[in-house]
């Protein structure tokens, strides 16, 4: 089990296991199954998989900042400490670091074992033995949920590739996944999702902008705007493939997401008519800012109303409108519309007073 | 695993059904613990597991744990504790009758293999199979386990008793326990 060290009574509890050890690459790989990097003959389960991570091979140069710094690029550090009392070949220290995320600490090593760190190469491995119950616990219910989450996407993605992909047939998808999603008490949650939407969102979701809203969207005040978002067709492969990247999601944002689908099920039959098939992804700073241009100073615009179709009140003077098919874009154009609005505005003097010094003379027909 | 998102299900499916057809071809034992790995760890990514379900991957998972080469019983338990992550893979394993062979990896002598198992009959537990995988054999045997210097094995064995275990469960294999005589010390504990 344990390959333990010469004398274990100096180490103490610090044990060498066995996953820590470097195995040796397999040579013998035919082609068709050799990798881009040999590999050692090993299997990965959820087990051995830690947000922990064993470091050893660090050069003993001082160099804990830069290390540090270097892990630090593929996720949260938690914490992290020299560990004195693990075996390390001369001059190297070993360390271990606790990640907030287990796909950080996956990320962080498959980029930094076998790369070479000031003179020395390192080995990283994961280190699971410092986890504690409720941590391997909490990595087996995440994994779990992962996987049949993601299977799911997979399954709905293989009916995509089946059916041709128009906005009906990818609804029809969705709602039929979503049965699977949704448990008993679902209509409970759409109600707490309701009140929530009302009030503050609770995950911060992606945005999918519907494009053809066009300024329908945005004057909207900030609460609809968000309520707008979570109801909009949310693509379920992003939050699949979200997940990939981000941690897995916790009950309450799940609840939320699967409210969402299920919510713009009954919402796209409901209400949304006019939906065009194109859908954006949309940033959430480009929201926050669009949000925030559209709050400073713009009180020609906001007065410009809301709904494009019904405009009640004095217009103003207005220029022909494109709409230039994007939310970013109209938002810019509609400033540039308005500042040529002003400065047409105070040019319209000038000329006027130019030319009554030198007028010509009328001709008279 | 990033990489393989360019290849669509049908080529992940013929490569799959390629590295299972050389598994069954081959003569060379190294050729089939890579094979075997390979298959193990595609078992752990969502995405393979559809095309691994209709190869009838998990038959050949569960029938490397009878054999004699440890490597086998390791790769083809990794591998069973990669696909029962997911609901219709765990129902086809417990289809096959995979819950006992699965408990007689327990006893292995190897880390690997005993986590692995661990973590199987976890994903394997439902209503309709609680009662074999949580017999009194396997209660008593997760006690011993929760009792070891093995942090792993130690906490796994923990969450298995808390999580899937009644506590009327856990008190009965306590008293047989007790009644074998055995202390902490005598257990043999899987080495490698």
């Amino acid at each position: 089990m344990d390959s333990s060290v010469a004398n274990p009574s100096v180490w103490g509890t610090q044990k060498v296991y066995k996953h820590h050890e470097q195995q040796n690459v397999a040579q013998t790989r035919p082609k068709y199954r050799e990798g881009r990097r040999l590999k050692a003959v090993k299997v990965y389960t959820i087990n051995l998989e830690s947000r922990f991570l064993l470091v050893q091979g660090v050069p003993a140069i001082g160099v804990m900042t830069e290390l540090v710094q270097l892990f630090a690029l593929y996720g949260v550090i938690e914490e992290y400490r020299a560990l004195d009392e693990y075996p390390a070949e001369q001059f190297t220290e070993v360390y271990l670091f606790q990640f907030q995320k287990l796909t950080s600490a996956r990320v962080a090593k498959r980029h930094t074992d076998e790369k070479s760190f000031f003179g020395g190469q390192l080995h990283v491995c994961y280190a699971p033995e410092y986890e504690t119950v409720e941590e391997t616990r909490q990595k087996l219910q995440d994994r779990r949920r992962y996987v049949n989450r993601a299977s799911q996407n997979t399954a709905k993605q293989h009916d995509r590739q089946l059916e041709e992909s128009t906005e009906s047939s990818s609804t029809d998808t969705q709602t039929a996944a979503t049965p699977e999603i949704q448990k008993g008490s679902e209509k409970a949650r759409i109600e707490n999702v309701d009140s929530d939407d009302m009030g503050f969102p609770v995950l911060p979701l992606p945005s999918v902008e519907n494009v053809s809203y066009g300024l329908h969207g945005f004057a909207q005040p900030l609460q609809l705007q968000w309520t707008t978002d979570i109801r909009l067709p949310t693509t379920e492969d992003k939050m699949g493939s979200l997940h990939n990247a981000t941690p897995p999601v916790t009950e309450t944002s799940k609840q939320c997401t699967s409210s969402a689908s299920y919510k713009k099920e009954r919402d796209l039959s409901e209400r949304r008519k006019n939906l065009s098939p194109f859908l954006r992804f949309m940033p959430r700073t480009t929201h926050l800012e669009s949000r925030k241009r559209k709050l400073e100073g713009q009180a020609l615009f906001l007065n410009e109303t809301a709904e494009t179709e019904t405009l009640i009140g004095p217009k103003l003077p207005e220029l022909p409108k494109v709409d230039m098919e994007d939310h970013s874009l109209n938002v810019t154009a509609n400033l540039i519309r308005q500042t040529m609005c002003k400065v047409t505005a105070v040019a319209e003097v000038k000329p006027v007073q130019g030319k009554t010094p030198t007028a010509k003379p009328r001709r008279r027909i | 695993m990033a990489g393989k998102s360019r290849f669509s299900a049908s080529d992940r499916f013929e490569y799959l059904q390629g590295l299972v057809t050389e598994f069954q071809d081959t003569d060379s034992e190294d050729s089939k613990e890579q094979v075997l790995a390979n298959l193990a760890n595609f078992a752990y990514d969502p995405s393979n597991m559809e095309a691994l379900r209709l190869l009838q991957v998990t038959e050949l998972f569960l029938d490397m744990l009878t054999e004699e080469n440890e490597n086998f019983v390791e790769f083809g338990i990794g591998g069973l504790c990669n696909l029962s992550m997911e609901r219709e893979s765990r129902d086809q394993i417990l289809q096959s009758g995979g819950v006992p062979l699965v408990i007689s990896c327990l006893s292995s002598n190897r880390d690997e293999t005993v986590l692995s198992a661990i973590t199987t009959l976890m994903n394997l537990t439902t209503a309709a199979s609680r009662a074999e995988t949580t017999d009194s054999a396997v209660v008593q045997c997760m006690l011993r386990f929760s009792l070891t210097q093995n942090p792993r094995l130690r906490n796994l064995a923990s969450v298995f008793l808390q999580d899937y275990c009644t506590q009327q469960q856990v008190d009965k294999a306590q008293e047989e326990m007790q009644g074998q005589s055995q202390s902490a010390l005598g257990i043999p504990l899987p080495k490698d």
